[in-house]
């Protein structure tokens, strides 16, 4: 097909052909080190990257002709959609990326961050060695010396306040295995003060989504919506966040003619691609989604037959959305009732359809309540547990999903085993330690079981006076590997806390808004920058949105002192006088534990999740065989010698032990598939029994199963009673035997040798019982969701009655919401700060932005952090699109400096920030304050320096959706 | 003999910039210079679509017609190159071109604006295929290694289609037919001076 | 910084062409039509946009403001002007003219003086209008051929000499070009101060033209009255003072491309240049030949600054009249001659 381009000619020059005999040496690792050390133009260079006036620096690392291509293939670090990179290393350089065409999700395809990731790894912005802030300036320092002085001040504050002053904040960018050894140190070191991304994400989907079906996750998967005949897009903007996920989407839509509806109070890149576009008050969720319901129920659109069967407490919901008449709910959201019935009729009768949701609905103090209310309509109208159904709800970070399942997070252990001594006990079996040995890590055995603080509040449980933090003693001291400091609310307030930490620790391959706003703050000293390699210079599996996992490759070794996770995390294991416990059972290779033996222990305990059969072989087996799978099922074809019938990157649950073959679990909660097939029921995971009413299902099972009706969760004690206990292998039973004093309390979730859940797999029967969904979650502060005004909301009329729930302690803080709320309302706040202000994401850069917009590629496509106003209120304030503009905050005189871009893409009334930005603060330019040649080449305002107030009360999730200001001309 | 163009579905554009920075790391193309961007129009309005845009390789280029030194030509595979070696910047191109696609290195005009700069098609110059020379004046020459242009490869959407025209067409022509409804083979009957008719 | 300044301005106005365009294409109302609408349907498109301004605008993010410009099909107009009719206008005018000074010189022949020389010299131009005239003559013809190398270089030049010769020299001809035009930018505006007075229309100027100077005038015996310049002189200074800004001002926004105006500005200023370049050619072909060749004693006045007394009675009676009144009762011209 292509013919080589020459005959056309142009005329041929001297210079090339003198230029063409230099003979050209390959570039090898250390030219390249040399030349990547020399690209560094420092603030010159920022200087002159303005339109136009272009120096080419010599490229860092082009191709070498004629030297052998060795094809790497990685997973994206920048979104949950799971795009596979394939890069291009000759001579042990990074040299291009091509297109991942096998892979069954991305397809080839990229965005820009994808498209870009190669620059990550060479970006000279990187920190490269060890930092240490010594009064006040940054100075390089050792691996060894940094990691000694941080284990000592550790210590000493251990000795003095207690494990719990120490914090961990890990991040939703490491691997699997990273997460693992991350909370297993926390758990080591003694507190639940662990946490990560998930909490400022989708904390809210896990707990309102868990506590509805079973598992908090994307039910369906990113291909399977291809099947959905309507889709809507409830509070996401995935054409910015997930762009791969549109491909699947707009196929969808244009292979089914489905409907796409997006409902947001902006009119966003996604609404650009919608059949139908909702504008909401943002903050309204549930009075829309009621809304929808009240039309479902008015006109019999409901499944009746679906809610009978697998859903308990619908009759509450009803009586519930009866108090949102359309009227109302116009008057609430500004929603007009017939848009509503038009949009209800399609998704409860164009079917399947699928809800899709990410931050607009998490981020905000009725998280949980929202989600809940998005999951009630999905099981309302049964569109959940089928093909092209299901509640999607797409996850912002590479592996979010999987530390979440992981439990770095401050109310579980790994895969949602909570804190319980049960839990802690079945952890101390599979790590080969003893529970007491745990225990005795901890300051008493009542704070082991509690809650941890979560990162939302790190700063409150820092400043906050020590009798109104619930443990020992406040926070002293932060360890963070990974998280983006600018990403969470209130940074004015977090500026407190920055100064009084005794220690701060910044483990990650950026500085971070960390280091830029804890120098602003006033920080002088007791502060470390530890470089980090990307996730592409280690290996290790990370989890997409889908619950697929996926084996990333090392494409390069790191350039500099660069450590991957793994190795920070052993060096201090090894300093804090853990590293022989941790490490018992996962060999460790020139200081680096090997992945593929940490991902066999958490296989070996992770059977409540179903993460115990997916072995390091057979990923990585996935990944060689990408090409196999189908691009809609994401299933391999059954007669493949290596992958026959799995499902891409064994999605969770898959059960049992690796030999076992479980194929994954593709869509959740589908009984139409048999178990071994990826089929499932809702888990029984809330009783058997509620009011009198069953929690089992009822004439709904998976396909092939020998139980035809509901059925509990599998415990020795069930499998005796059906006489199935005969099916296991005296090894399993050894096993099992060893668990507990009480062998029939064992279960599918305790037993290590994993019988039981072979045997009942072998039955077609589904571990974890076949239960039915709730409606109605009586454990939660709001059983059956209810709207609440965000705590500084424009609409004072209509606080009273719909007020945000009581002030209360959650997770060892006070929550004081209400107090916030009324104390807005009497000073007026609204008619001060009349505008609302939402936050979001922007295509070319990822969470707190200080890697992406330190990426030339990325950082070119964006120069300037911007509010978007709608042409109303700009001409009301004279202000014209792009220019300077001062925005206030309703908190502590909060103010930014920002361009104005003014569009009718926010109604009147509102304004939009992107959270990327970072490194100015109050119109002040911080670049200095960054070790030298590490800032990012571009920086900004935060849009959390106005953000305020407000905490989902289930998960402390915090505000960053809705908030008020008021915008000025600069 | 293959006729390659490039196609835009705008119904599938979503402004991702993929095509853009996957340009800029495939070519090593410096900041300030964008052989491709997208181009949003009815920003933030219903009817908002984008367009991602480069050189179009037209059919009897404006551009190498302005040029006073002569130093565009066309592969056999229809794409229009250019000889950085002969290039003096004058600016010409891109007074004539109909999408903006040349680039200059310098905005003043004074003594010149350094070597025009362009989409190359992923074919590079005229310089020896796959050479270090080559890759450094105009980036990496995927179409002599029988691969297609980047951007176009790794759309996110499959919006951006580069090939041959007839087979690129075809894959149009399928989906407007399936979804119902065209958006329009942007800059087609400029570049091309023909469209797609489904 | 410095870039950006220099580019701010367009800002403004390509904000303003957005802000109509968007007038122009959003549907009333569209503030509360967005929610319910269906995007989709409501898809812009090519061709009505293209009917309607011509021209596609749009948003982008990066600063570049011109990468904002879609599609500008008017590209086309521009380059059917540039290779279509601009070397006819070029060709013609300058082969043209060459014809017919050439059919003027057989026919008339070179015009000589009708008296002998008197031996006396007047003071014509001094050293500052002499100088200013050679600057801006020499800058004058150096821009005129680097100038015609845009136009005719790859049609005449390149054929003999090869592509890699033409670029090189096309290189150093497009330096030259933009470093010269500043001397003659100067030159044109001190001419404009130094002889705007005597080039104002003056009563003699009417009956110089009905006779069209004399020059047509086989005998010789036609000499309308003259103040120091006649009206073909006038013209002249006219079309060169006009010419000459109209290549400063176009060409300044060549110098500074996009400073102060868009795509299609440029094209406006290329065209522009382009046509008044060839046509000043022209004009100064003709110019150069009356003060050479076709003129006895014409080239004196600017070679040396001085010419004979009867030359200037014959040519510009009514200049050596007030020239005599000034210095009478002496002789008119103060310099003796050698």
């Amino acid at each position: 097909m292509l013919t080589k381009r020459k005959s056309g000619q142009a005329g041929r020059t001297r210079l090339q052909t003198l230029m063409g005999t230099v003979a050209s040496a390959p570039i090898d690792r250390r030219t390249f080190l040399r030349r990547s050390g020399l690209a560094v133009g420092g603030m010159a260079a920022i200087g002159s990257f303005q339109l136009g006036t272009v120096q080419k620096a010599a490229a860092i690392s082009p191709p070498q002709p004629g030297e052998p291509i060795e094809l790497k293939k990685s997973i994206c670090t920048h979104c949950a959609v799971g795009c596979t990179v394939t890069a291009e290393v000759q001579n042990g350089v990074w040299t291009g990326q091509e297109p991942s065409w096998d892979s069954p999700i991305n397809r080839g395809s990229h965005c820009a961050k994808g498209a870009s990731v190669r620059e990550l790894v060479h970006s000279d912005r990187r920190l490269k060695y060890p930092m240490k802030l010594v009064g006040g300036r940054w100075e390089r320092t050792s691996w060894d010396d940094a990691i000694n002085e941080i284990g000592d001040k550790m210590m000493e504050i251990r000795e003095a306040s207690g494990p719990d002053s120490v914090y961990w904040m890990g991040s939703a960018k490491f691997s699997n295995e990273g997460t693992y050894l991350f909370r297993k140190l926390a758990a080591f070191w003694g507190t639940n003060n662990q946490d990560h991304q998930a909490r400022i994400c989708h904390s809210t989907t896990v707990s309102g989504v868990a506590n509805t079906w079973g598992y908090g996750a994307m039910t369906n998967s990113f291909n399977d919506i291809r099947n959905s005949k309507t889709m809507i897009i409830m509070g996401g903007n995935p054409a910015e966040a997930h762009p791969i996920s549109l491909q699947h989407l707009l196929e969808g839509k244009e292979l089914n003619h489905a409907n796409f509806v997006v409902i947001d109070p902006r009119f966003t890149r996604t609404a650009a691609h919608a059949t139908e576009y909702v504008r909401l008050r943002s903050g309204t969720d549930i009075a829309v989604l009621w809304g929808m319901l009240w039309h479902i129920f008015q006109n019999g659109w409901e499944d009746k037959e679906f809610i009978a069967q697998r859903v308990y407490g619908m009759d509450e919901i009803r009586k519930e959305v009866e108090k949102y008449p359309p009227d109302e709910v116009e008057r609430i959201s500004g929603v007009p009732g017939e848009q509503l019935k038009r949009v209800a009729e399609l998704f409860a009768t164009q079917k399947p359809a699928t809800l899709i949701w990410c931050m607009g609905q998490t981020q905000h103090t009725v998280g949980t309540a929202n989600v809940r209310a998005s999951c009630i309509l999905c099981l309302a109208t049964g569109n959940v547990g089928k093909p092209g159904t299901g509640a999607n709800i797409f996850r912002g970070h590479d592996n979010v999903q999987g530390a979440t399942d992981i439990g770095l997070d401050v109310v579980t252990l790994p895969f949602y085993y909570g804190l319980t001594e049960g839990a802690w006990n079945h952890w101390a079996r599979v790590w080969e330690v003893s529970y007491e040995d745990l225990l005795a890590r901890f300051d008493s055995k009542e704070i082991m079981e509690t809650p941890g603080i979560p990162l939302t509040r790190w700063f409150d449980a820092t400043s906050l006076p020590k009798d109104e933090v619930e443990q020992r003693d406040t926070v002293r001291a932060m360890f963070v590997q990974g998280h983006a400091s600018n990403s969470i609310t209130r940074i004015p307030e977090s500026m407190k806390g920055l100064s009084k930490l005794d220690l701060l620790v910044v483990a990650d391959p950026h500085p971070t808004t960390w280091a830029s706003l804890a120098v602003q703050a006033g920080r002088t000293d007791n502060m470390y920058l530890l470089p980090v390699c990307t996730q592409f210079e280690t290996s290790g599996s990370r989890v997409a949105s889908n619950r697929s996992i996926q084996w990333g490759e090392q494409i390069v070794a790191p350039s500099f002192e660069q450590k991957d996770d793994y190795q920070v995390i052993y060096r201090l294991a090894q300093k804090l006088g853990v590293a022989e416990q941790m490490f018992k059972n996962i060999a460790v290779e020139d200081d680096r534990p090997v992945p593929e033996d940490v991902l066999r222990e958490m296989n070996r305990g992770g059977w409540s999740t179903g993460y115990c059969g997916q072995s390091p072989e057979r990923l990585k087996a996935h990944m060689k065989n990408q090409h196999k799978f189908d691009l809609v099922t994401l299933r391999a074809p059954k007669d493949d010698p290596e992958v026959g019938g799995d499902y891409y990157g064994l999605p969770w649950p898959c059960w049992g032990k690796p030999e076992l073959r479980h194929p994954g679990t593709p869509n959740l909660y589908n009984p139409d598939l048999h178990v071994m097939d990826g089929g499932s029921p809702f888990r029984a995971r809330f009783g058997v029994e509620r009011n009198g009413e069953t929690l089992l299902a009822e004439g709904s099972y998976t396909k092939g199963s020998e139980l035809t009706d509901g059925y509990p969760e599998f415990t020795m004690a069930v499998l005796k009673k059906l006489g199935w206990d005969a099916d296991l292998t005296a090894e399993e039973r050894g096993v099992i035997e060893k668990i507990g004093s009480d062998i029939d309390k064992v279960s599918w979730s305790t037993d290590l040798s994993g019988g039981i859940q072979r045997v009942v797999l072998s039955h077609g029967c589904h571990p974890y019982g076949n239960g039915k969904a709730r409606a109605v979650a009586w454990n939660l502060p709001d059983p059956i969701p209810t709207h609440r005004e965000p705590i500084y909301t424009p609409r004072v009329d209509l606080v009273e009655k719909y007020p945000t729930l009581p002030d209360a302690m959650q997770f060892r803080v006070p929550n004081m919401g209400f107090t916030v709320q009324q104390a807005a309302i009497e000073k007026g706040i609204a008619k001060d700060f009349p505008l609302i202000l939402t936050s979001g994401r922007l295509v070319e850069y990822e969470g707190g932005g200080e890697e992406t917009r330190s990426n030339r590629w990325l950082a070119e496509l964006q120069q300037e952090m911007f509010l978007e106003i709608n042409p109303a209120d700009a001409n009301e304030r004279g202000i014209s699109d792009g220019g300077w503009v001062w925005v206030t905050g309703a908190e502590n005189n909060s103010r930014a400096r920002v361009k104005a871009l003014v569009t009718e893409r926010v109604g009147r009334g509102v304004t939009f920030m992107p959270f990327h930005f970072g490194g100015w603060f109050q119109g002040e330019d911080l670049r200095a304050n960054y070790p030298e040649g590490t800032d990012p080449y571009v920086l900004g305002e935060s849009a959390n320096s106005i953000t305020t107030y407000g905490y989902d009360p289930v998960t402390n999730m915090q505000e960053p959706k809705v908030t008020l200001c008021q915008v000025q001309a600069a | 003999m293959a006729r390659m163009k490039f196609l835009c579905d705008a119904d599938r554009c979503i402004e991702c910039n993929a095509c853009v920075t996957a340009c800029k790391n495939e070519h090593d193309v410096p900041w300030g210079i964008n052989r491709r961007r997208v181009v949003t129009i009815n920003d933030g309005k219903p009817g908002e679509r984008s367009v991602s845009m480069a050189c179009m390789h037209c059919t009897d280029a404006p551009c190498a017609a302005v040029c006073p030194v002569d130093c565009f030509y066309t592969t056999a595979d229809a794409v229009v190159l250019h000889s950085k070696d002969l290039c003096i910047g004058c600016g010409y191109c891109f007074y004539a071109c109909p999408f903006g696609a040349p680039q200059y290195p310098r905005v003043s005009n004074f003594g010149s604006r350094g070597k025009m700069d362009k989409c190359t098609f992923c074919a590079a110059g005229p310089e020896a295929d796959s050479t270090e020379i080559e890759y450094a004046k105009y980036g990496a020459n995927r179409l002599a290694e029988g691969k297609l242009p980047l951007c176009a490869e790794m759309c996110s959407t499959k919006s951006l289609l580069a090939g041959d025209g007839e087979i690129i067409a075809a894959i149009y022509k399928e989906r407007v037919t399936q979804r119902g409804y065209g958006s329009g083979a942007w800059g087609w009957q400029t570049a091309y001076r023909e469209t797609i008719t489904v | 910084m410095q870039v950006l300044k220099r580019v701010r301005p367009i800002g403004p106005v390509l904000a303003a062409v957005v802000l109509a365009f968007g007038l122009l294409v959003a549907p009333a109302g569209a503030q509360e039509g967005l929610s319910g609408s269906n995007p989709t349907a409501q898809a812009v498109n090519e061709q009505q946009l293209l009917e309607e301004l011509n021209r596609i605008q749009g948003r982008v993010s990066i600063p570049d403001a011109k990468a904002a410009t879609l599609e500008q099909p008017r590209g086309r107009d521009f380059r059917s002007f540039h290779e279509g009719a601009l070397p006819w206008i070029g060709g013609i005018a300058i082969i043209g003219i060459l014809l017919l000074l050439g059919l003027f010189y057989f026919v008339r022949g070179r015009i000589r003086m009708r008296s002998p020389e008197s031996g006396v010299k007047v003071v014509r131009f001094n050293t500052i209008e002499r100088l200013t005239h050679w600057v801006t003559a020499t800058a004058f013809i150096v821009l005129a051929i680097t100038g015609l190398n845009f136009v005719f270089g790859k049609r005449l030049l390149m054929p003999l000499i090869g592509p890699d010769a033409f670029s090189a020299w096309s290189q150093w001809a497009k330096y030259t070009h933009d470093f010269f035009s500043w001397a003659f930018m100067l030159g044109i505006l001190v001419m404009l101060v130094l002889w705007v007075w005597d080039n104002l229309p003056d009563r003699y100027d009417g009956q110089w033209l009905r006779v069209g100077g004399g020059f047509f005038d086989k005998s010789n015996r036609t000499h309308p009255p003259a103040a120091r310049f006649n009206a073909g002189q006038k013209l002249i200074f006219w079309s060169v003072i006009i010419g000459g800004i109209a290549l400063t001002v176009s060409g300044l926004f060549m110098l500074f491309p996009f400073a102060y105006a868009d795509v299609n500005g440029m094209q406006l200023a290329q065209t522009i240049h382009a046509i008044v370049g060839v046509l000043m050619v022209a004009v100064i072909i003709a110019h150069i030949y009356i003060g050479t060749l076709g003129m006895e004693g014409a080239y004196e006045a600017m070679g040396s600054g001085t010419v004979d007394l009867n030359w200037a009675k014959e040519h510009h009676s009514v200049w050596v009249e007030k020239q005599g009144a000034k210095t009478e009762p002496s002789q008119p011209a103060p310099t003796p001659a050698e």
